[in-house]
């Protein structure tokens, strides 16, 4: 049902940090009593579901065009960022990882992240940060995001926070830091995370954890890249959705309203970016909290190397003969071991994004991949003129009706020509 | 990705990267933190605000007497010494363990989202040593003194009370539309100015609220203005807590005394059930699956609200009926109250009642009290 798992997300437990990432312990059998408790907190998230529904649909517009008013107004300046002298974009990750698994390790809420990231990234926009001060406002940050929005007893204690940073900062750094962050930001912390409004774009549609938990994973990769710090939040949430969707081969929403509309070229730049992610951020979403998202990216974007990449095992003129068979294995055998290595990857679009319009991604169960290069594979043997270079067009989107109709060849003439 | 172009810094993403992260990003020996945050320049030309600009000192402002005391705070009225302009001065006592009180950060920060005319406005945020200094609009009273000071036994009369819950609803809305539960309303947080405004204050409790609506914890709201959903241990409640709360304030105003002055959970739940009717799983469906229920002995039958307040008329009945509600999701909105007919009247009332004031005004005025005191001081 929709609304029984959807509180349980807020707060994920934690098992990537002090834990082994691993090991999965056998699930003790469940007592009458805790049977009858978990039933009743079904029933409670029910309740609190159709609360929110009525929520919702009193104050949705309102609430939506606050946020986005909120979006745009505190939102990072990169080119502020660009010219601090000390602090340099390529060290972002690493603080980036270590705020990963502080935020991890205490369980806060999703959206923390977001905001630890939004207000660190504003406070850079505006303040000279020296190197050795940098992970020192990255926690700063993190205490000011869970204090505004994770429950009390959620909030990192400065001793925990120091022992985090190998006591490099004395307690007082981060009192006076926090301080001087809130100040900075002139007391504005209430920027509505990608996750918020994540969060607001499902709404309508059935629950379904496993785009969710995709979309915010890709966004999660967003974080760590210079060209999305800039970018309003509800951008993001809306391309990460609709690139998650497009991965697990989910049909696009055809509404026409704020929720199904994305920014297309948003969605291309994220796709670009979903081969190397962050190892901490990877082996968060590996758990089966996460739906093991992270897992399954890999594994789509190995099929997708291996159809970029396949090689025919005969000449052209016998490609009709050999037909699909061994193709299909390829395909379908396709895992992230036997596939190649993601560098090695045409730096260009995972397939192009599909259009809603598109029936072939809609069919289900990834099917849709093998059965067009089936069915061209044994119409069109030849090799004909490299298409790399539609293939890597700078706009593609303009294409996409053609597409559709072109697929057919397109498919196989991909796979020749990089083989070649 | 930088591990690559970076080899030497590679990260090994384990649990201690933490020390990694220091290496990286910190230099232990040369390290050096002065007391004055001078290590953080401004990058850019100084843009801060001109709010939080105009009085960084405590000292711009004459602190005159005591005006309440929270569990966090002390208010004081002060006087700003350029200006000559009363605000009211909310003291709050900073934690040097854990920084910045958490419920600083959300009032500051939603305050700072909430401009308008319902709700108290916040001029500025100084800091000192070991207190935050937060610069709010003065008004003249809360409501509860001025139930106190004013009206038959606490009692009010009708125009001002509809004046009121219509200035009540109206900030309440404001505070939902843009994603926000008070969380803490009760005649003690309500402020009345001279000029017969009344705005929302305290937002000590509030806090953002996402949609789909979160869990949150049920220890908010002073007891007797606390939602029975909350008080059964709700913890998914939304914005119909805020509701109750105005429910329970507008059966006070008539009366002048609380509506439900429970003195422990179970009595609050006891109270508002010998009222409103005991709930039962047919009344109420889910109502057997809350934390806090109690299979209740005593089973109430519904009152009628109108045998405890005579003076109230049917259509305020009517929306007094649909604020109390008990099963939340029953519960008026804020917004919907605002259209109930009992407020359609209101604008023929305001002119009556600024008719009365200014007689009365008329009337101080000729007893050669206006002199020091601005006209409009009485009501």
């Amino acid at each position: 049902m929709a609304y029984n798992k959807r509180p349980t997300s807020s707060y994920q437990p934690c098992d990537t940090f002090f834990v082994e990432p691993y090991d999965d312990f056998p699930v003790p059998r469940m007592d009458p009593k805790e049977h009858a408790k978990l039933i009743a907190r079904e029933r409670q998230y029910a309740i609190a579901d159709q609360l929110s529904r009525i929520a919702s649909e009193e104050y949705r517009e309102d609430v939506l065009s606050h946020m986005l008013d909120m979006d745009a107004s505190t939102l990072p300046d990169v080119e502020s960022i660009d010219i601090q002298t000390e602090i340099q974009w390529f060290m972002r990750p690493y603080l980036l990882d270590f705020l990963i698994e502080a935020h991890t390790a205490f369980q806060l809420l999703p959206s923390t992240l977001f905001l630890t990231a939004n207000l660190l990234d504003r406070y850079c926009s505006k303040r000279v940060v020296y190197k050795r001060h940098y992970q020192l406002v990255g926690c700063a940050a993190l205490l000011i995001a869970a204090k505004y929005g994770d429950k009390k007893d959620r909030v990192p204690t400065i001793r925990e926070l120091k022992s985090m940073c190998c006591s490099l900062y004395d307690d007082d750094m981060f009192i006076q830091m926090e301080w001087h962050v809130l100040q900075t930001l002139g007391w504005t912390i209430g920027h509505p995370t990608v996750d918020s409004f994540l969060q607001m774009a499902v709404l309508d549609t059935p629950y379904d954890p496993e785009v969710e938990h995709l979309a915010l994973y890709i966004a999660e990769i967003s974080l760590f890249h210079r060209e999305f710090v800039s970018r309003p939040s509800s951008d993001l949430a809306r391309a990460s959705l609709a690139l998650a969707r497009c991965i697990l081969n989910r049909p696009q929403p055809r509404h026409t309203e704020w929720a199904s509309q994305y920014d297309s070229m948003t969605l291309v730049s994220l796709s670009q970016q979903l081969h190397q992610p962050s190892q901490v951020l990877s082996r968060k979403y590996s758990s089966s909290h996460y739906s093991r998202v992270s897992k399954i990216l890999e594994q789509f974007l190995a099929r997708q190397a291996s159809i970029a990449s396949y090689t025919p095992p005969s000449p052209p003129s016998n490609v009709a003969s050999a037909e699909s068979k061994p193709y299909e294995g390829e395909i379908g055998l396709a895992t992230p071991q036997k596939a190649p290595h993601p560098s090695n990857l045409p730096h260009g679009y995972i397939t192009p994004p599909i259009t809603p319009e598109n029936e072939g991604f809609t069919n289900g169960n990834n099917a849709g991949f093998v059965k067009t290069v089936q069915m061209s594979n044994a119409c069109s043997p030849s090799p004909t003129p490299s298409p790399s270079v539609q293939y890597m067009a700078p706009n593609p989107f303009q294409q996409e009706p053609a597409y559709v109709a072109q697929q057919q060849y397109l498919q196989p003439q991909m796979s020749f020509t990089t083989g070649y | 990705m930088t591990s690559s172009k970076f080899p030497q810094l590679q990260h090994t993403a384990t649990t201690s990267s933490f020390l990694d992260i220091a290496a990286t990003l910190v230099s232990p020996k040369s390290f050096l933190f002065n007391a004055h945050c001078t290590t953080a320049p401004p990058l850019l030309p100084p843009q801060r605000s001109p709010t939080m600009d105009k009085a960084q000192q405590p000292s711009s402002f004459q602190q005159l007497e005591k005006l309440g005391e929270g569990t966090y705070a002390t208010v004081f009225k002060g006087r700003n010494r350029q200006t000559g302009e009363l605000v009211a001065l909310k003291e709050i006592h900073l934690d040097s363990e854990e920084g910045t009180p958490s419920t600083a950060i959300r009032e500051i920060s939603l305050m700072k989202e909430l401009k308008h005319e319902s709700i108290v406005s916040l001029y500025d945020v100084i800091h000192t040593e070991n207190k935050l200094m937060l610069v709010f609009e003065y008004m003249d009273k809360d409501l509860k003194k001025y139930m106190d000071t004013r009206g038959d036994r606490g009692q009010l009369d009708q125009a001002t009370i509809k004046s009121f819950m219509h200035q009540l609803m109206n900030g309440i809305a404001f505070c939902h539309e843009n994603r926000v539960l008070h969380r803490d309303l009760k005649p003690q947080n309500l402020l009345i100015n001279k000029k017969g405004q009344l705005k929302l204050g305290d937002f000590g409790l509030a806090r953002a609220f996402g949609i789909p609506v979160n869990t949150f914890s049920n220890e908010v709201v002073t007891l007797w203005y606390r939602a029975p959903d909350v008080l059964l241990g709700s913890r998914t409640y939304n914005t119909s807590i805020d509701i109750w709360s105005a429910g329970c304030i507008m059966a006070e105003l008539y009366t002048g005394r609380p509506l439900f002055p429970g003195t422990t959970n179970e009595d609050q739940l006891q109270k508002i059930f010998r009222l409103m009717g005991t709930p039962s799983e047919r009344s109420w469906p889910g109502i057997s699956q809350l934390p806090e229920y109690r299979a209740n002995p005593h089973v109430y039958a519904t009152q009628d609200l109108g045998h405890i307040l005579p003076q109230i008329d049917p259509l305020g009945l009517d929306l007094l009926n649909r604020m109390l509600q008990l099963r939340p999701e029953m519960r008026i909105s804020a917004h919907d109250a605002l259209q109930h007919p009992w407020f359609q009247d209101l604008p023929q009332l305001q002119a009556q009642l600024q008719q009365q004031q200014q007689q009365q005004q008329q009337q101080l005025g000729a007893s050669g009290y206006g002199g020091m005191m601005p006209p409009q001081q009485a009501y």
